[in-house]
């Protein structure tokens, strides 16, 4: 069962909690201004210490009669909390603007040392009628990689420029293949997939074996060199495991 | 055995499955079976099972004869082939590639094959079914459709969203057109043939106007939902039927709107397949649209109406492909489980008003998917998966009920994709993609016929090529000594340096090379590997001679015959003074190498030519053409020789010109100016010009009988043509020395292995 605990408005419960820690602790002034601020931010998210504290408030207030706070004082306080709110947000935005800041900066250092050194680009655009091949792209990211390749494909780069080359995006070879593959994709499955009725080529070949007068072996039996990639593949299983089993028997047994 | 020889009517172990009467029909077992008579492989007893397991997979060397008995010291004078030792190969791991679409034409009765590489080939059906054109494939296409437009234009389209235009003349790619709709499902010209309409995977579907030097889009036709897997012309031109998933839609091709959408039935519950696909469309003349699909079901809809009027269940598995003759009365489908149906239009009532499309009959000539199937007026065309191109005449089109109505089944390559290095014992094998570079092993022991011999040097694998960029090797040669390999793309000529020093193996690019050799039809090299002959794809032929590190022009000739044919076959004289170059279409040129000039033509003949070669000593040219006519030609006397007329007076035997394979290599005996070895896939022969003829009356294959036959006996019955039918299915043979033979097989189990998977088949009783 829940127990509902009688809810505050916003506006009276600052100016109590202030009214009644107050002159206590003063370092935790901040502390309380904070609890207050996010108080005021999640009203419904507070923190579970926060109404066992008030409640105790509560039952000691209840004895006495209420304080008796002036208007302009009250007003002022208010102002005041406000006031410090408003610096306390503040101060978080701008918080959060540096960091965006320095992230953007980093970014656009990291994409400086990524593009070609300023000679190059330079070349490539004033050379007439270049076309770039797609290769090129590899190109690029070699020269991101290492330094000394840069140097490599610098003095290649002044022969390549004077032959011809062709543009095309990378990310439109990638659309004409994509579907490509789909469609056949879609040849595969729907001749070989799952709802169709394959069989292998030995069991294709023995029914008709199976059907003569004298019944010969299956080809795959016969024939010795079918399936050679799985012979090849036991035969390296068989040295591994030899291999394998001669070291365990080499290592002492300790008991 | 006997059997062949008695030229019996049964099936004798080759490619000619029937003679006189319908052939059974042809599943694997019955492959094997044919294949035992008289043969090792498949033996009846365990000792012969035994050889076979000893020598798959590897090379054997065996000591084979034929007609020669013991003890005689003289293997000419009785008429036989002699002693050789066989390098049987079997290494070469050759798989054809699958066949995505077939298309004929009928003005020229041509056939247009397009593989799943994208190698486009032409057969000339009228030629005895002889591929003549052949277009390298591309790494970047993945062809879905092809057609023939007006005037004899050949386009595809395929999955990378182009459209290419094929020129028949200059055996190159014209050009390619973007369709800006994705990947292209399907294509289909319209009857005028003037327009092309593309079905796109964004489901729109364009039509392309075809001018007379390129294709302009002109409209695209309202956009549907799914991908427009298929698609067909109505006769008029008006409208078209596209089939996609789970619907088929009839677009009026002048508004572009559409005017009937046909659902297809949800498959019944508890079946787990996916959306119906509707693999293929027809559009017949009377409105009725015939659809196969995905449910293995083949329905004819009302395109009026949009309601269906009949559907016929076919199979559990897809139905592939449909084709419609032009007659409209018959039709073939194709399905996934290598099955064609032949659908026939049959009138119900007697005065012939009303009729009924009727499945009639079912052919199985597939092991694997059949992925595309044609019409012509009197055969049903399906090729598939398997890489089969099989063409069934229909008993009741064909006119003549003669050989020509039998079976065809085409699954190996008609041209050579092996060449030889003879003295280093090298062989240079072409696949789409690579080269092989092998070296063949050595025996030291000796034995008696049919007697297999162990190696003491096994066959090794030297040198692996693998091809630069996205096309396909076209054509590639290695030279006699061994030093130089040159290949060629559609577009670029390589060639390459070989050193080989004690047991290792250097390679090294030659890379400048002069600007005119750019791509080539056919490479060469001289008997002395000093000059390189390359026919590039203008028809010119070009001469240069090779010089260490270096290449130096000498010469180019032009087309002789005026027009700018490609060049097929090359062929060199031994001494290097003569070159002969038989064209795609046109006659067969020879060229004088020592004076650099042309020479003479060869008198036209209206068959293309299979092989070509040039005798030692004798210069006389030996052609081979695709009716499996065989003539001579004296270079240096410009005539026919005197053996050649006497040939063609004589006339061949009908067995040889009933054989279904062209022959592909012809070679000659470094000692005996009288033989000419040639071979096709299912035999390989020598002639012998001295022997007499044989005539339609004596058996053509008597070789095996004769062996055991008294002296007598072999004398009188002894003939020409001495055929051996031991090594099947050939890919190559040839002499290496006066003693060698080498014959590079490749087994039809060997190839099926390595297919994708086919559909499960339930047999009764397994």
């Amino acid at each position: 069962m829940v127990n509902l605990r009688p809810r505050r408005s916003c506006r009276t419960l600052p100016v109590r909690l202030v009214v009644d820690q107050g002159g206590d602790e003063e370092d935790s002034e901040r502390e309380s201004s904070e609890e207050e601020r996010q108080d005021v931010e999640f009203p419904d998210g507070d923190p579970v210490a926060e109404p066992m504290a008030d409640e105790n408030e509560d039952e000691v207030e209840d004895d006495e009669a209420p304080e008796e706070v002036t208007f302009a004082s009250a007003q002022a306080e208010a102002k005041e909390d406000e006031r410090r709110l408003r610096d306390a947000l503040r101060r978080d935005k701008e918080l959060l603007k540096e960091k965006r800041k320095r992230r953007e900066e980093l970014f656009t250092e990291q994409k400086k040392r990524k593009l070609l050194p300023a000679t190059i680009l330079e070349e490539l655009t004033t050379a007439p009628q270049t076309k770039v091949n797609e290769s090129s792209s590899e190109l690029k990211k070699g020269n991101v990689e290492n330094e000394n390749k840069e140097k490599k494909e610098e003095k290649m780069f002044p022969k390549r420029v004077k032959k011809r080359y062709m543009a095309c995006r990378l990310k439109d070879q990638d659309l004409i293949d994509l579907r490509q593959q789909a469609a056949k994709g879609f040849l595969q499955k729907y001749l070989y997939g799952r709802g169709s009725n394959r069989t292998t080529v030995n069991k294709f070949l023995s029914l008709n074996n199976k059907r003569l007068l004298v019944k010969k072996p299956a080809v795959q039996f016969v024939n010795n060199s079918w399936g050679m990639e799985r012979k090849q593949n036991a035969k390296k299983f068989k040295k591994q495991w030899m291999h394998k089993k001669k070291l365990a028997s080499r290592r002492p047994n300790i008991i | 055995m006997a059997a062949a020889e008695r030229g019996a009517s049964r099936p004798t172990g080759d490619n000619r499955t029937s003679r006189r009467r319908r052939p059974p029909p042809l599943t694997l077992s019955a492959h094997f079976r044919l294949r035992g008579v008289g043969d090792y492989f498949r033996g009846q007893s365990a000792r012969t099972w035994c050889e076979v397991e000893a020598g798959w997979g590897g090379e054997r060397t065996i000591v084979r004869d034929a007609g020669l008995e013991a003890g005689a010291r003289n293997p000419e004078a009785d008429g036989g082939m002699g002693e050789f030792k066989v390098h049987r190969v079997r290494f070469f791991n050759y798989v054809p590639v699958g066949i995505r679409c077939v298309a004929y034409n009928h003005q020229s009765n041509r056939l247009a094959v397009s593989r799943v590489d994208g190698t486009v080939e032409i057969y000339n059906l009228a030629a005895n079914s002889f591929q003549e054109k052949f277009f390298p494939g591309h790494e970047g296409r993945a062809t879905e459709a092809l057609c023939w437009a007006k005037g004899q234009r050949l386009f595809s389209a395929g999955l990378n969203g182009d459209i290419i235009e094929y020129d028949l003349e200059k055996m190159s790619v014209k050009y390619s057109v973007d369709g800006f709709g994705g990947p292209i499902w399907s294509m289909a010209a319209d009857p005028s043939g003037s327009y092309l309409a593309i079905g796109c995977e964004d489901g729109s579907v364009k039509l392309f106007q075809v001018s007379p030097d390129k294709i302009q889009l002109e409209r695209t036709l309202e956009r549907q939902k799914g991908r427009i897997l298929s698609l067909s012309w109505h006769p008029s031109g008006t409208h078209i039927a596209v089939g996609s998933i789970d619907y088929i839609a009839v677009l009026d091709a002048k508004s572009g709107s559409t005017t009937q959408k046909m659902l297809m039935d949800k498959r019944h519950p508890g079946s787990q397949r996916r959306r119906c696909v509707v693999w293929g469309v027809a559009f017949l003349s009377d409105g009725t649209v015939v659809s196969t699909d995905s449910a293995g079901m083949v329905q004819f809809w009302d395109s009026e109406t949009g309601t269906l009027v009949q559907t016929h269940p076919l199979t559990s598995s897809d139905v592939l492909s449909i084709a419609v003759a032009e007659k409209e009365d018959s039709l073939v489908v194709g399905t996934a489980e290598g099955t064609i149906f032949h659908f026939q239009l049959i009138p119900s009532r007697s005065d012939g008003k009303q009729s009924q499309w009727v499945r009639t009959k079912p052919f199985q000539h597939h092991t694997h998917d059949v992925r595309s199937v044609a019409h012509s007026p009197t055969a049903l065309i399906s090729g598939g998966v398997d890489a089969h191109l099989v063409i069934r005449p229909l008993m009741e089109k064909v006119e003549v009920k003669n050989y020509d109505a039998a079976l065809r089944k085409i699954t190996f390559p008609h041209r050579r994709l092996i060449s030889c290095a003879k003295k280093m014992q090298l062989l240079l094998f072409q696949f789409p993609q690579r080269l092989e570079l092998w070296r063949l092993g050595a025996t030291d022991a000796a034995g008696k016929n049919e007697d297999i011999l162990p190696l003491s040097r096994n066959a090794e694998h030297l040198l692996q090529l693998k091809k630069k960029g996205p096309e396909n090797i076209c054509c590639s040669c290695i030279s006699p000594c061994g030093s130089w390999i040159a290949y060629s793309t559609a577009s670029r000529f390589y060639l390459y340096r070989m050193n080989y020093e004690n047991n290792s193996v250097s390679i090294k690019r030659v890379s400048k090379l002069p600007k005119f050799l750019s791509s080539a039809f056919q490479i060469l090299f001289s008997g002395d590997s000093a000059m390189l002959y390359v026919a590039s794809n203008q028809g010119s032929l070009h001469v240069i001679q090779l010089l260490e590190g270096s290449l130096k022009h000498l010469h180019t000739f032009q087309p002789q015959s005026g027009t700018s044919e490609a060049i097929s076959l090359l062929a060199v004289s031994p001494d290097g003074n003569w070159l002969a170059a038989a064209g795609m279409s046109s006659g067969v040129s020879i060229y004088n190498l020592k004076h650099l000039k042309p020479h003479c033509m060869v008198p036209a003949y209206n068959f293309p030519v299979t092989a070509l070669a040039i005798a030692p000593n004798t210069n006389n040219l030996v052609i081979a053409h695709s009716d499996q006519q065989v003539f001579e030609f004296s270079i240096p006397q410009k005539q026919y020789t005197d053996w050649s007329r006497k040939v063609q007076k004589h006339g061949l035997h009908y067995l040889w010109l009933e054989r279904d394979t062209p022959i592909t290599h012809i070679t000659f005996h470094p000692k005996r100016p009288t033989h000419i070895l040639l071979h096709d896939t299912y035999m390989f022969c020598i002639i012998d010009k001295s022997m007499p003829l044989p005539d339609d009356k004596t058996p053509l294959f008597n070789q095996l009988s004769l062996r055991e036959a008294s002296e007598n006996v072999r004398r009188r019955h002894a003939h020409a043509f001495k055929i051996s039918k031991k090594f099947q299915p050939l890919l190559f043979m040839d002499l290496l020395d006066e003693g060698t033979l080498v014959a590079v097989e490749r087994p039809l189990e060997d190839i099926i292995a390595q297919l994708p998977p086919p559909i499960k088949r339930k047999k009764f009783g397994t």
